[in-house]
């Protein structure tokens, strides 16, 4: 456990040495909802800005977690760190739970950051109830990305590898989710491919508890499913991160 | 008990067999050097006995644990200095030190970083972050990550490649250290005046080892080359590389008042690997 905190401190160290990083990670998905509010300004009154507005702003904390976390990994791997690591005694569990640790507080901090700039900016009106629900639902699926960075960075032997899974994964969760279109419109297969995103199940909560009167056990479903698709996604790290070539 | 035992260790990657049979054994204190050219498998042989690298065949002892079955209490006895730098850039020197050195639950560890870096001659630029340093203070820094913990084997792969002949100098005297405390130090090299520096060599080539003696009796495998001036003309004659040898060579022409000049001309090392490489070649 003592190791695990070691791994994460320097995990965090290293993100606030980089300013780039750190810019990247914060500042870009606040610009972007800034241009999505500039966008929807242009449509009609009649054009429901609370059913994209808190899903666009998760789908980017979503995919910035998983790029970021993704690439740093991937960049232990290319300096030699990562074998370093391995070879100084550090435990796989140990470094996986290390970097979880450690992009806790980035996604976190993305997640309240672009979730308040959401409500603010499109003047969102909500209970106290459905703030704190949609702030863990973000925060969740930031979770659930970091751990999708982690595994799919198990496949990558370089940075550029990590592109190709942007529109494998991450893109189809932009149609496949809900996102855009409800899901029951979509073919049956699709609906059912847009179930393996985490993006669905998050983009699920969203939806209900934007609508007024919604109770916790319709959502309680969604949120047991994002928790569950980071378990599986850290135990299936924990089996691909390769120790020994 | 020897330090390092290897013995007909095998790596396949597919059809490529990078290591193809390798047998060797480093003593304890040993400053063992590993000489081949590149991808003669010297990087695979050393992934091999760090437990970085599961070996297709064959048997490896380091400390007399197996590298991958008893890796947990293997990786606390040794070091490892990888080809590259390996280092966190973004962080400071002691933040590299220190990173490494936790891993090993390395006790009063504060107090060893200090020590490392001044062995190291860091401890002017400690505090600085690794990606203002040159590639020769990186590989300082990596070499007191390797050191940290006070490791009994250490592993350098390559470890003065691409540094001025001062540093490698200091390097060495590093090392020269390191191994009279009783540090067994296994050093891969491609460079023929550094591995005349090691107690032992072995040549690596294809991924088998093709003579493994001290650097002296690697060098009097060679040959050397004499041309006497004697009488006006010139007598030429190639001989071994013992010095038994020249002695020999020599005995007849005495004192004669006709020899005006004797031209020797010994083999190199790089020429007997050379040399020992090409016959293999042929075999």
């Amino acid at each position: 456990m003592r190791r695990t905190f070691i791994v994460a401190g320097r995990v965090v160290r290293q993100l606030l040495r980089n300013p780039r990083f750190l810019v990247l990670s914060v500042a870009a998905p606040l610009v972007i909802v800034y241009l999505l509010k500039i966008f929807f300004d242009t449509l009609p009154p009649t054009f429901d800005v609370a059913r994209y507005a808190v899903p666009v702003a998760a789908f980017l904390v979503h995919f910035l977690a998983f790029l970021l976390c993704a690439i740093a990994l991937v960049q232990e791997r290319t300096a030699g760190t990562m074998e370093r690591m391995f070879i100084n005694g550090f435990r796989r569990t140990e470094i996986i739970a290390g970097y979880v640790l450690g992009f806790l507080g980035l996604a976190t901090f993305q997640a309240v950051a672009g979730l308040t700039e959401a409500i603010w900016l499109f003047e969102l009106d909500y209970d106290e109830e459905t703030l704190a629900t949609l702030f863990v639902v973000v925060w969740l699926l930031a979770i659930a990305s970091v751990m999708l960075g982690i595994f799919i960075s198990t496949f990558a032997r370089h940075e550029g590898q990590v592109f190709p899974f942007v529109p494998l994964i991450i893109l189809p969760s932009v149609f496949l989710s809900g996102l855009l279109v409800d899901v029951d419109e979509l073919p049956t297969w699709a609906d059912w491919l847009g179930h393996a995103f985490p993006l669905f199940w998050a983009n699920n909560v969203i939806q209900d508890v934007i609508e007024s009167g919604w109770t916790f056990e319709e959502v309680q479903g969604s949120l047991a499913i994002l928790i569950g698709y980071s378990i599986v996604l850290l135990l299936l790290a924990s089996l691909t991160l390769r120790e020994v070539e | 008990m020897n330090a390092i035992e290897v013995s007909g260790l095998i790596k396949r990657y597919g059809r490529v067999e990078a290591l193809g049979g390798a047998d060797l054994s480093v003593g304890r204190g040993e400053v063992f050097g590993l000489v081949g050219p590149n991808g003669a498998g010297k990087t695979t042989l050393i992934k091999g006995l760090v437990g970085a690298l599961r070996p297709s065949d064959g048997e490896a002892r380091v400390m007399g644990l197996n590298p991958l079955k008893d890796r947990a209490e293997l990786r606390q006895k040794i070091g490892y200095m990888p080809q590259g730098p390996a280092l966190y850039e973004d962080l400071t020197a002691r933040g590299n030190v220190g990173f490494f050195g936790a891993a090993h639950r390395t006790p009063d560890l504060r107090k060893k970083v200090d020590e490392v870096m001044n062995f190291t001659e860091l401890s002017g630029r400690a505090n600085d972050p690794v990606h203002t340093f040159s590639g020769g203070m990186k590989r300082r820094v990596s070499l007191a990550c390797a050191l940290v913990h006070r490791p009994e084997v250490i592993f350098l792969d390559e470890p003065t490649a691409a540094v001025d002949p001062q540093l490698r100098s200091r390097f060495w005297r590093t090392f020269r250290e390191l191994a009279r405390e009783g540090t067994t130090l296994f050093i891969s090299t491609h460079l023929m005046d550094e591995a005349m520096l090691c107690d032992r060599i072995a040549i690596l080539r294809k991924g088998r080892i093709i003579a493994d003696d001290t650097p002296r009796a690697i060098l009097e495998m060679g040959k050397t080359h004499l041309v006497v001036r004697r009488d006006g003309a010139e007598e030429e004659e190639t001989i071994g590389g013992h010095p038994e040898d020249l002695a020999a060579a020599l005995r007849p022409y005495g004192l004669q008042p006709g020899v005006t000049a004797i031209d020797v001309e010994t083999d190199t090392l790089e020429a007997v690997v050379l040399s020992l490489i090409e016959k293999e070649e042929v075999a």
